[in-house]
């Protein structure tokens, strides 16, 4: 059988994939993931690439390409970034909608992102909060509050102290029952006994104030995201190995988990949820403890996962400066609402 | 000094200590990271009610005394979940119950108050095969928890709530962890004795907390150093005559010492 994509690494083939339109280039991905090879030392062989396939193969890293067939709208985007690329046959358009869809203001990043979500490779999930109403001993905290965030969206949620921030995430994560109203993660309604044996599609991190010093190490925090997976040592390992790869911190993982900076923290904390494969990642005021290095971090670390593997976000914090950098969509708690 | 291991009260004695040292410190643990203290306290008030009905009614204080231990925590952790209040506060209430209950039977059956506080003091040499069984089989249950729920132990152990919502099901967890330390702290008093189940219990592992990185360490090396504190405290109360739990304590109060002071000199 033909491939449809062939990686090879100096002689030698590390890859192949027989699979259609942009999967194989996902699947290269993955792999490069897993095995951790440096993408840039590569030669793809593609069958048919596109505009699409093009920045795809950038987002990716490589380098040097050859393409049996390839699309006049890939050359641009090959040549702005500097990618040594060959071809059999050169025509004006592949027939495939996706090139159509990729327009020129699009940035690589964002190109991705789309094309992730098109062959639903985002990994978060809807979220929708219906008429929500929260109490708090005898006060009245969430008021018919409604929110409805698509797959892989990201939102902000601000507000002075006391407006109810960290009671709706705690809610959204089971810890605090409604007075009434609903909230669906995906197909599962919060409180239900299906989400009971499916609680850890929701990721939690919270201000890294943790008064808790008893010695746990970095590599020890994230398994916690696999606690409830039966597992072998060894597989357990390399997922832990594989989510602190990814969220580089994987040269901590032997130390001291509260001997590491606000920033290297949150790095071990964001791997946990990855590691637990969370589908939605709900963060707590996640810049409360953390300098201004370990801001820019987890800055970089969000918008990398947001273009990755993008799932569902919603972060609650005050600290305006911050999240104008972020430059998520925000919405207001106020008076028990989101405005 | 071996020759008296012949002697099958110092043979079990032996036998008991070393499997309680080597597994107890594990909810030595649990206490210390799910700051549980108040409980060993009601633990060992329940123990002089516990001994003051077993003398009372002439039943073996033992297993009198495991069983209100159990109860009260039972009740404990019914209050603590139905009322939704404090662990800590309802083990404070329960202490002051409960001594005034051992009061009363002490009062109302004539019971020689000295003999019940005796029980504070453990009887290692006095144990009975059944006892020995008894320790040794929980000994051997303890292990098999912690082996068992070590991934979902750790993640309660780092944040309740984030081990909720990792999908662990920390409530069962967190009172399974109150009775096993109830059963331990129980069994532990009638070895060596309230006033030095610390030394059993706490020491080992807030030694193995002064120098482990992870959990994973922190729990050998509790075990580790509780099996070395039980071990060199028997033969040293053999060698110069004095009570087993004294051996026990003297040794684990030397090595918390000297890792402790090695520890700050470290840090600072």
């Amino acid at each position: 059988m033909e491939h449809s994509l062939i990686v090879t690494h100096g002689e030698e083939i590390i890859f192949t994939s027989n699979e259609h339109w942009l999967h194989p280039l996902f699947e290269l991905e993955d792999f490069l993931k897993e095995k951790n090879i440096p993408s840039s030392e590569l030669l793809v062989n593609d069958k048919i690439a596109g505009k699409a396939a093009a920045c795809l193969m950038v987002r990716l890293g490589v380098t040097r390409c050859h393409v049996e067939l390839l699309s006049e709208r890939a050359i641009p985007v090959f040549k702005a970034h500097e990618v040594d690329f060959s071809y059999d046959s050169l025509v004006e358009q592949i027939q495939c909608r996706t090139e159509d869809l990729i327009t020129d203001s699009m940035s690589i990043d964002d190109a991705y992102l789309f094309l992730r979500k098109r062959a639903g490779r985002v990994q978060g999930l809807p979220v929708k909060i219906e008429n929500l109403t929260v109490d708090i001993g005898r006060k009245n905290i969430l008021e018919n509050l409604s929110l409805e965030l698509g797959r892989g969206e990201q939102l902000v949620i601000h507000g002075a102290n006391g407006t109810g921030k960290t009671t709706l995430l705690r809610t959204l994560l089971g810890f605090l029952q409604p007075v009434q109203g609903t909230i669906r993660v995906g197909d599962i309604m919060v409180g239900s006994n299906e989400w009971r044996h499916n609680r850890s599609m929701i990721g939690y991190v919270h201000q890294e104030n943790v008064k808790n010093t008893f010695p746990i190490s970095a590599e020890e925090v994230v398994a916690i995201g696999l606690s409830e997976r039966k597992l072998s040592s060894k597989e357990l390992n390399y997922r832990v190995e594989l989510a602190m790869r990814r969220t580089g911190c994987f040269h901590l993982a032997k130390q001291s988990y509260h001997r590491l900076s606000g920033g290297e923290k949150q790095r071990v904390s964001l791997a946990r949820c990855l590691s637990q494969n969370a589908r939605v990642l709900l963060f707590d005021e996640p810049t409360s403890f953390l300098d201004s290095g370990g801001k820019e971090d987890l800055l970089q670390l969000l918008s990398e996962l947001s273009s990755t593997e993008a799932p569902t976000m919603i972060l609650v914090s005050h600290e305006t400066a911050w999240l104008d950098q972020l430059n998520w969509p925000r919405k207001e708690l106020k008076g028990g609402q989101l405005c | 000094m071996l020759e008296m291991l012949s002697l099958p009260p110092i043979l079990k004695g032996l036998l008991v200590l070393a499997f309680a040292g080597f597994t107890f410190p594990v909810t030595g643990v649990y206490l210390l990271r799910m700051n549980l203290l108040p409980l060993r306290f009601m633990l060992m008030h329940g123990a002089i009610l516990g001994g003051a009905i077993a003398l009372a009614m002439q039943y073996n204080p033992f297993w009198t005394t495991m069983l209100v231990n159990l109860l009260m925590v039972l009740l404990m952790t019914k209050t603590s979940r139905s009322m939704q209040v404090d662990t800590g506060q309802i083990s404070m209430f329960m202490m002051v119950i409960s001594i005034s209950l051992a009061f009363i039977f002490i009062y109302k059956f004539n019971v020689p108050a000295q003999d019940t506080l005796s029980l504070l003091w453990g009887s290692l040499f006095a144990l009975s095969w059944h006892e020995v069984v008894g320790v040794l089989a929980f000994s051997g249950l303890l292990l098999a928890f912690q082996f068992q729920y070590r991934r979902k132990l750790r993640a309660v152990f780092f944040d309740r709530e984030i081990a909720f919502s990792s999908g662990v099901n920390e409530g069962r967890l967190y009172y399974t962890i109150i009775l096993l330390t109830a059963i331990t702290v129980a069994a532990a008093m009638k070895l060596i004795g309230a006033l030095l189940l610390d030394a059993l219990l706490l020491l080992p592992a807030l030694i193995a907390s002064l120098h482990a990185k992870s959990l994973r360490g922190v729990i050998i090396w509790s075990c580790l150093w509780g099996g070395i504190f039980s071990l060199s405290g028997f033969f040293l109360s053999l060698a110069i005559d004095i009570p087993a739990s004294s051996g026990v304590a003297l040794m684990a109060s030397v090595v918390f010492l000297v890792i402790y002071l090695n520890h700050k000199r470290f840090k600072s």
